[in-house]
């Protein structure tokens, strides 16, 4: 099985090390890497519970070898806060009761984080964002509510 | 969004009257931390020493014969074929039994395969991908025979058979309801009789988790330990007992998360007993984890059923009788459930109407297509489809206002308790008020932009009652459902005063833990903070039958905890007394989640004594009254003394574009009842959920089948699921009518959700495109199919 050295920064942590050519990026964070927040849901790139951030933009990890990441910047969702402390947009989601069984909730917070940090509206980011992420418990909803809230208290009222 | 009632004080079983701190509010879920930084332990979040991985061989033929399996060219470290696996593994039983059934148990591998997808071995290799590898090194070969996948083809004269020995494909016909003949003497004095043939398609449930179970065989003490992704850990041990040849105590299944169930992870498969097979033959742990294109033809699915549907009325068009040819289709064999989401159509198919006789005829047929079982709604979103397309077509043929219509033949409060002609008791609430409430709201509704002459826009209302809270376990003996229809919890107060509440119910997604912590914290007056619940785990909880599945864990394992917390709360007062030397009924609770929950002397907060002191004593066991049990744990089992029926009026507003045949649901109320809710935030949680999926079958999904029976919706690109822009935000009215018997009051809400909305939507499209109205038979209304009914109504010819 051919192997191939990864240099990378994941969740701001240098990391060195090798994977097989055929491990997809998902399999690698998961179960190479020990971070299991990042799920997997339909492994074809259409549900979107994998989402993970790569030089800052949101891909399907699923749809991605891991060794396309050497050399760059990788995000998960343990980037974003802890059980103890939530970061702002888990909190959110918590207030306005954006998750049900949570499965999904990992890749649409990396999906947001990306629309946060681009300047994205809070309309493109219920609608677009929101819309390549499938759920199958909220109906959606509630993660509207959340986004809403999330993007109200954003200093100077949001980037919209 | 959501109007909620103020709740009820508590009243314990002393007549001790407490406010209610936490009950009826909307408490954030206990879990979510955990679920929002990604720490959750979901099944393939699990890792153990030594672990390997498996992967299912499965049948590409829609029906064969298994000719040879030659697995020596593989390096795999195990592979098991259907031979061995046979050999090794007793057939699975039917829980649930029709009358007459034919097919009684599965095999849990067998050489003669009847859908794609059928799991017929297993390959096991260092890494998932390895298993992969080497289950390409497995030479098999199927002798394909021909195959039916359509119920209505199965039945026809010369239709492959599934089952040679039985000589044809149907596999039980039951009668439900009425008598025969007193349906027969309804119709024929009937004034005018609607006869439609509806049908709902096959949906598969898709969790956003899919099945999956880590198996550790612990040769030492010969013990298997199985951590799954389900939603009834004591049922999946029981089961796994019986087919390994094991004793029950030689089992343990625990769950942790799971990424939810929707009634397609409430039994074992065969695909999981041979991961267990296979983890004791190798002495290892062994994960499987089910993809994606597995779940589509592996796991259950619901629905495909068809109704030939007559409702006869008087002259005043009053519903003078409704009956219904079932034809439902099993799949390649009777599920765990079997017929029983055709037997729950038929006995839900008089929903929230008076009509004096209702009957169901089921015949239910297997096919060379993936089983069919429990899907949220289970046989009840088919006979509110049915049910609320009929009386929407008999309104238009008479030519009134469907809502009054549904008004004129609605039971009225002061009709409940009512016993249905199919043997349903309906307990209580106010049926005609959850639609007018809908009728003010839709009246209420601001006008939409005009989008031009060729989009059209309209209303479509359906009203539903749902079963919920199975059940006594008398009525599941009746009805031949194998399983205890009781829920047991285990309330216990450790020596520090914090409380660990246990029960056999499973927390999915539904956040039933938070509900529990709520239903805890008030019944034994402490701060929610001290109070942990534990669930899933066979050999640590309680024992459940039925799991969590039928809308019942709130009813029934909520009930249990209600009562269980209420005797400790007696317990906990009797210590505090004899210590404070003072009557208990001159206590009070006093929640402190900062400085500690403390008992004091009611009217004098100062003379007061913290729960940790009474819990320490108690368990030290000194300082209290001689006939006070030692500890304080209690257990209460509750058996529901009757099913609870909650019950909805659902109203959809859509558009629809006459070119592209296109719907969008542009606006959605609900009038919602579930008795005393005990988070209002994740009832509505639950509700919008269910929608969504009702949603789904409204208008997008379908497991379709091609030549040859292949599947041909094997991905997301083919079985389309609904995303945020097919969702608007809907308006959710409730109302609180307690349950009669459930401690606490509460009733099921879990598939409310999804039961009426197909109906509700196919009604609008009916309002808004009347020349189509009498197509609308089934779903899903995609485009392609309204674009056609739309056409050959003429609607093109400008």
């Amino acid at each position: 099985m051919t192997a191939s050295d990864i240099t990378c920064t994941l969740n701001g942590v240098p990391c060195s090390t090798r994977a097989d050519a055929r491990t997809l990026l998902s399999d690698w964070l998961r179960h190479e890497r020990g971070l299991t927040g990042t799920h997997v849901g339909c492994e074809h790139g259409v549900c979107g519970a994998c989402t993970v951030l790569v030089d800052g933009r949101a891909v399907r990890s699923c749809l991605m070898l891991a060794v396309q990441v050497d050399g760059s910047e990788v995000e998960t969702v343990e980037s974003l806060g802890t059980t103890d402390e939530l970061g702002s947009l888990q909190e959110a989601f918590r207030d306005s009761h954006g998750l049900q069984c949570g499965f999904c909730t990992p890749g649409i917070l990396m999906s947001l984080t990306a629309a946060e940090r681009e300047g994205v509206s809070v309309a493109d980011a219920a609608g677009e964002v929101l819309g390549g992420h499938v759920c199958r418990c909220t109906g959606y909803q509630n993660i509207r509510a959340a986004i809403e809230a999330h993007w109200g208290a954003l200093s100077g009222g949001g980037n919209s | 969004m959501t109007t909620v009632n103020e709740m009820p004080d508590i009243t314990d079983m002393a007549g001790m009257t407490m406010p209610a701190r936490y009950v009826g509010r909307s408490i954030k879920r206990i879990n979510d931390p955990q679920l929002l930084a990604g720490t959750g332990r979901f099944v393939d979040d699990l890792s153990l020493p030594g672990m390997v991985h498996a992967t299912i061989l499965r049948s590409g033929f829609a029906h064969g014969t298994i000719t040879g399996f030659d697995a020596s060219a593989s390096g795999a470290l195990l592979v098991l074929g259907p031979d061995e696996i046979a050999a090794a593994t007793s057939p699975m039983p039917c829980v649930w039994l029709a009358p007459g059934q034919r097919i009684t148990h599965t095999p849990v591998a067998s050489r003669t395969v009847r859908y794609v997808g059928q799991p017929i071995g297993i390959v096991v290799g260092d890494s998932r991908a390895e298993a992969e590898d080497y289950a390409e090194q497995v030479d098999l070969d199927i002798d394909d025979l021909p195959s039916v996948t359509d119920s209505g083809e199965a039945i026809v004269a010369g239709a492959p058979v599934l089952y040679p020995d039985l000589g044809d494909n149907t596999i039980a016909v039951v009668h439900a309801g009425s008598e025969q003949a007193d349906i027969d003497a309804a119709f024929s004095g009937a004034h005018r009789i609607v006869e439609r043939r509806l049908r709902i398609q096959r949906i598969a449930p898709n969790p956003l988790e899919t099945r999956g179970l880590i198996a550790r065989w612990d040769a030492g003490d010969e013990r298997l330990t199985v951590w799954m992704s389900t939603q009834t850990p004591h049922h999946c041990r029981d089961h796994l007992a019986l087919c390994l040849g094991l004793r029950a105590d030689q089992v343990r299944v625990v769950m942790n998360e799971i990424g939810g169930g929707f009634g397609a992870k409430e039994h074992l498969y065969p695909d999981e007993i041979m991961v267990c097979l296979a983890a004791m033959r190798l002495g290892r742990p062994v994960k499987w984890v089910e993809d994606r294109v597995e779940h589509l033809t592996a796991t259950l699915h619901g629905r495909d059923a068809v109704h030939h549907a007559r409702l006869a009325l008087d002259a005043d068009g009053r519903f003078l009788a409704l009956h219904s040819e079932i034809l439902g289709n099993l799949g390649a064999h009777p599920s765990n459930v079997g017929l029983g989401p055709f037997r729950v159509s038929a006995g839900m198919l008089p929903g929230p109407y008076r009509i004096p006789v209702v009957g169901a005829t089921i015949r239910a047929v297997v096919t060379n297509t993936t089983p069919t079982g429990a899907y949220r709604g289970f046989g009840m979103q088919e006979a509110a489809w049915v049910r609320e397309r009929m009386v929407e077509e008999t309104a238009r043929e008479l030519g009134v206002d469907p809502v009054e219509l549904r008004l004129a033949n609605m039971l009225e409060p002061g009709d409940l308790p009512y016993l249905t002609p199919t043997f349903q008791n309906y307990d209580s609430g106010d049926y005609p008020e959850a639609l007018r409430r809908v009728r003010t709201m839709v009246a209420a509704r601001p006008s939409r932009g005009d989008d031009g002459p060729r989009v059209r826009r309209g209303v479509g209302f359906a009203s539903q009652v749902e079963f919920t809270g199975l059940g006594p376990s008398k009525s599941q003996q009746i009805v031949g459902f194998a399983l205890g229809g009781y829920e047991s919890a285990m309330v216990r107060m450790d020596p520090d005063g914090t409380v660990t509440v246990s029960s056999g119910v499973t927390g999915m997604g539904q956040g039933i833990e938070t509900g529990f912590a709520q239903l805890v914290a008030d019944n034994l007056g402490i701060s929610i903070e001290h109070v942990t619940v534990r669930l899933g785990d066979s050999e640590r909880d309680p024992y459940s039958a039925t799991g969590s599945i039928a809308s019942r864990s709130m009813t029934v394992g909520g009930g249990a905890v209600v009562t269980a917390s209420r005797r400790l709360r007696e317990r906990i007062l009797a210590v505090a007394a004899h210590q404070l030397e003072i009557a208990a009924s001159d206590l009070v609770m006093l929640p402190d989640a900062v400085g500690g929950d403390r008992i004091s002397v009611n009217g004098s907060p100062d003379v007061s004594i913290t729960m940790a002191k009474v819990a320490e004593s108690a368990w030290l066991n000194w300082d209290v009254p001689e006939t006070e049990a030692i500890g304080l744990e209690e257990r209460y089992t509750y058996n529901p003394e009757d099913i609870s029926f909650s019950y909805a009026t659902h109203a959809a507003e859509v558009s629809v574009d006459l070119d592209t045949g296109l719907v969008k649901v542009e606006a959605y109320w609900v009038a919602h009842d579930s008795g005393v809710m005990v988070n209002p935030m994740i009832c509505d949680g639950q509700i919008l959920g269910g929608i969504a999926q009702g949603v789904g079958i409204a208008l997008h999904e379908e497991m379709r089948w091609g030549e040859g029976g292949q599947p041909l919706t094997t991905t997301y690109l083919d079985y389309v699921l609904p995303v945020a822009a097919d969702l608007p935000n809907v308006v959710i009215e409730h109302m609180v009518t307690p349950s009669p018997f459930i401690p606490g009051g509460m009733k099921g809400l879990g598939e409310g959700g999804v039961i009426p909305t197909p109906a509700a939507i196919a009604n609008a499209v009916a309002n808004a495109v009347p020349e189509i109205a009498g197509d609308l038979l089934e779903t899903p209304l995609a485009p392609s199919t309204l674009w056609h009914l739309m056409s050959a109504a003429g609607l093109h010819d400008d």
